[in-house]
């Protein structure tokens, strides 16, 4: 059930932005960590001598 | 003895391994209890309050705007109490934590940016003017993406936070400026309306839902916070043997 407001439009772009950006500032650290975490086993996989190229592997 | 344990426990948080684990306890805890807060304040903002008699249903912008302009501003404050800890004690968890507040500190002050210009337009017919509220909040902004930019350009990391420190000290006259730019010049923009220790010229049936809002976007600061420390510091260390085991236990 959405209230209909005297100027709708001004109202909900305003909650719009607020909440796409704090949206952001949640999804913004776990794709970072999730990307770090991915580097970072990469690397320990390579000094292991166990990382492979092959997509197949 | 209080005194002491709180010292040591200041200091443990110097240690990475436990800085990275406090946040990694903390913030969801702290993201729990913004959503908690928002969504009570979202119902109340959206589907109990009534319309204000002057501006109708436009004034529940206020429930984004004031919250998002007020941790703008705090969150400069925190920043600027964690640069002078980095500056003084070299304390690189608290350099880690003064750099990462900038990103969600540029994020407030763009909600309350672009909120505010979506309330100016049906209220005083234009969206955007030079007043000194709204342009001291602006220059707010460009003191957030400086102390972003400066950071990031430097390879060392430490001497970029230490540089980046200071803007944030020089950067801090622009908080009372922010404050008192409605008292000091005249402005479009009207002047304070809640008042911590007075009496608000705001009706009491309106206050709850703003104050709901005030508390989640606290809780957002800080949990944002401690995500963005957590992750620089594995970038910064991730050479190290602590982040390695980490991983290796992850793997």
């Amino acid at each position: 059930m959405i209230p209909e407001f005297e100027y709708a439009p001004y109202v909900w772009t305003s909650y719009g932005i607020f909440a796409m950006i704090v949206a952001w500032q949640i999804v913004q650290p776990i794709l970072k960590r999730k990307r770090l975490r991915a580097e970072l086993q990469e690397e320990l996989a390579l000094a292991q001598g166990e990382y492979s190229d092959d997509p197949n592997a | 003895m209080i005194w002491k344990k709180i010292k040591v426990g200041f200091h443990k948080l110097g240690s990475p391994p436990v800085f990275y684990r406090v946040c990694q306890v903390v913030a969801p805890w702290l993201w729990a209890g913004a959503a908690v807060c928002a969504a009570f304040g979202l119902y109340k903002a959206l589907f109990v309050v009534p319309p204000d008699y002057q501006q109708s249903d436009s004034f529940r912008i206020l429930y984004v705007h004031v919250p998002a302009a007020w941790q703008a501003m705090a969150g400069y404050l925190v920043m600027s109490i964690l640069a002078i800890i980095a500056l003084v004690w070299r304390i690189r968890t608290t350099e880690i934590m003064a750099m990462m507040g900038a990103p969600i500190g540029a994020a407030f002050t763009t909600i309350c940016l672009a909120t505010g210009s979506i309330w100016g337009r049906p209220m005083w017919g234009t969206w955007w003017a030079w007043d000194a509220r709204l342009t001291s909040m602006l220059v707010l902004l460009f003191v957030y993406l400086g102390i972003m930019g400066l950071y990031a350009a430097f390879e060392d990391k430490r001497k970029g936070a230490r540089v980046a420190c200071i803007l944030i000290l020089v950067g801090l006259v622009n908080i009372p400026i922010i404050h008192f730019s409605v008292e000091w010049w005249t402005t479009l923009h009207q002047g304070s309306t809640i008042s911590f220790f007075g009496e608000s010229s705001m009706d009491a049936s309106m206050m709850p839902p703003l104050w709901w809002m005030v508390i989640a976007t606290k809780l957002m600061f800080g949990a944002a916070l401690l995500d963005r420390s957590r992750n620089e510091l594995v970038e910064q260390d991730r050479r190290k043997g602590w982040v390695r085991q980490k991983m290796e236990a992850t793997a």
